[in-house]
């Protein structure tokens, strides 16, 4: 009986050693930064290249999941929401050329594209959604990103528990992708507050957390490194990789 | 082949590049299917289908307050049965010397604690782990012809049963073989260039990016979530394969199969053979 406690509790030791290890390799910066080197290889090798797969309508899922910060409650948000986002902007700045603050109905007289692709969200779930918008490329091509220009940082309106703003980036290859667009409906109708309205990301070639909700104002910049903890974006800065197409 | 004859005798079986490639897939397979049932824990839910469809579920595991209960429970679903597992999955150890709804628990997962994108930095890290050592493997297999020791000769399929008898001791010898006896050709084989391959395939399925590239893969492979149940039943041959292995070890001397492994030389047995 005696031997067998010791078995077990040597047993538990080792494996509490075996957590205790674990958890402070993954805790340690310097760990942290060479597991996450592989992040440039993923990117280098995958990148963002071809065409997401479209679905039908019939694949549609009606109630799109929900998931992500709760819906803004400022009383901005709120604002915006009660008089039909008469008075949001999107506003383009940072090293473009030509400064702007779109309207919600400027946007709409813009060139609209829809698809149906596959939300896949890094926690592993997928739905598919059917969403139209403007191409972030049409965006940009009026705004002019000047030479030097590298990075696009979409600042959102939505923010945690401790009032720390959501925020995502792509490089000028990835937000020129003809499927990264500037969503303005789901399913057929105008973005309900939930799903981000009145603007928000969709991204299909990269993981979910790159679809911000409730943009408001487009960044173009060389580096996203004064951005906020640096890392590219909220979920970035909390560990995540900055590329999200694996 | 001979067996008798090279009995006691010593022989340099395992490159170092093999070697090397051997300790850094049993760190891997460690360190990806901790992280991996950490992953796994952010959506406990497996479904054969392309987006979630819970009508498709095959299988997972959920924890939490029944209705008119003060106690948490845990559950699986496989298949259409449900079993209690309330204390092991579904509502177990947190990681942190406490309870609480959680699929797979703290002990099994990296890290212990719930924390997606710590156990997804380990797993993208070691499954270039897996694919580097597998390559460099694979090189140094041609370099030093020692393919000719792992391919199955027609010989080899008609010893698989009678090799198999002599594990079951159903037979006192084992059929005459080289370095590796056809059982274990087959094994490594198998695992070496069937699930290996196949478990980065289906895991690189679950990429948005490399669904855009490879369209067809995730296709073929069912889609996303199909995907995902096909990397998790890879990850459940593994552990198998891994079970098996760490028996046979043992079973056929420990000392000797692990200082073979460490150093390169491995002392012949009465049955061991050299060569193809």
């Amino acid at each position: 009986m005696k031997r067998r406690l010791f078995v077990a509790s040597s047993l538990s030791a080792v494996g509490l050693t075996g957590c205790g290890v674990g958890n402070a390799l993954t805790q340690n910066q310097i760990v942290h930064n060479i597991l996450s080197s592989v992040d440039v290889l993923n990117h280098g090798l995958i990148g963002t290249r071809g065409m997401a797969k479209e679905y039908t309508d019939a694949d549609v899922d009606r109630n799109f999941r929900l998931n992500g910060f709760d819906t803004p409650s400022s009383a901005r948000y709120i604002g915006y929401v009660k008089d039909k986002f008469a008075a949001y902007r999107l506003v383009v700045d940072g090293m473009v050329d030509n400064k702007q603050a779109f309207t919600v109905a400027q946007l709409r007289a813009m060139p609209l594209l829809t698809q149906i692709t596959r939300h896949d969200c890094v926690e592993g779930w997928s739905a598919i959604g059917k969403w139209r918008g403007v191409r972030v490329a049409d965006v940009l091509a009026i705004a002019k990103p000047q030479q030097g220009a590298r990075y696009v940082v979409f600042h959102c309106m939505d923010v945690d528990d401790q009032g720390t703003p959501y925020y995502e980036s792509l490089d000028l290859h990835q937000a020129a992708h003809p499927q990264t667009i500037l969503a303005l409906d789901l399913n057929d109708a105008p973005l309900d507050a939930d799903h981000g309205a009145p603007v928000r990301m969709k991204i299909p070639t990269q993981l979910g957390y790159k679809s911000a909700k409730w943009v408001d104002h487009i960044e173009v910049v060389s580096t996203f490194q004064h951005v906020f903890s640096g890392k590219g974006g909220y979920w970035e800065d909390a560990g995540y990789n900055w590329y999200a197409g694996i | 082949m001979e067996k008798s004859g090279l009995e006691g005798k010593v022989v340099y079986r395992h490159s170092v590049v093999a070697r090397l490639s051997h300790w850094l897939w049993a760190l891997a397979l460690l360190v990806l299917v901790m992280s991996g049932l950490q992953i796994f824990n952010a959506a406990p839910y497996l479904d054969a289908s392309d987006k979630n469809n819970p009508t498709k579920r095959v299988f997972a595991i959920a924890g939490g307050m029944p209705p008119g209960e003060t106690r948490a429970v845990g559950m699986v679903y496989i298949l259409g049965h449900t079993f209690n597992t309330t204390g092991v999955l579904g509502y177990t150890d947190d990681g942190q010397g406490g309870r609480s709804v959680r699929a797979f628990p703290g002990w099994l997962t990296l890290p212990s604690y719930q924390d997606l994108a710590g156990g997804r930095v380990w797993h993208l890290f070691f499954g270039w782990v897996l694919i580097l050592a597998l390559v460099a493997y694979g090189i140094q297999l041609i370099v030093r012809k020692g393919w000719r020791d792992l391919v199955m000769r027609p010989e080899d399929f008609r010893n698989l049963l009678p090799m198999q008898l002599y594990y079951l001791r159903l037979r006192k010898d084992p059929p005459p073989h080289g370095t590796y006896n056809p059982l274990q050709k087959l094994t490594y084989n198998i695992v070496l260039f069937v699930m290996m391959p196949l478990i980065v395939i289906t895991g690189l399925a679950l990429s948005p990016g490399m669904d855009a590239i490879a369209n067809p893969l995730t296709s073929i492979l069912g889609g996303r979530q199909f995907a995902r149940l096909w990397h998790f039943l890879l990850m459940a041959l593994f552990i198998g394969y891994f079970a098996t292995h760490i028996v046979l070890v043992f079973a056929t001397g420990a000392w000797n199969n692990i200082k073979s492994m460490v150093t390169g030389y491995y002392h012949l047995g009465k049955h061991d053979g050299v060569g193809p």
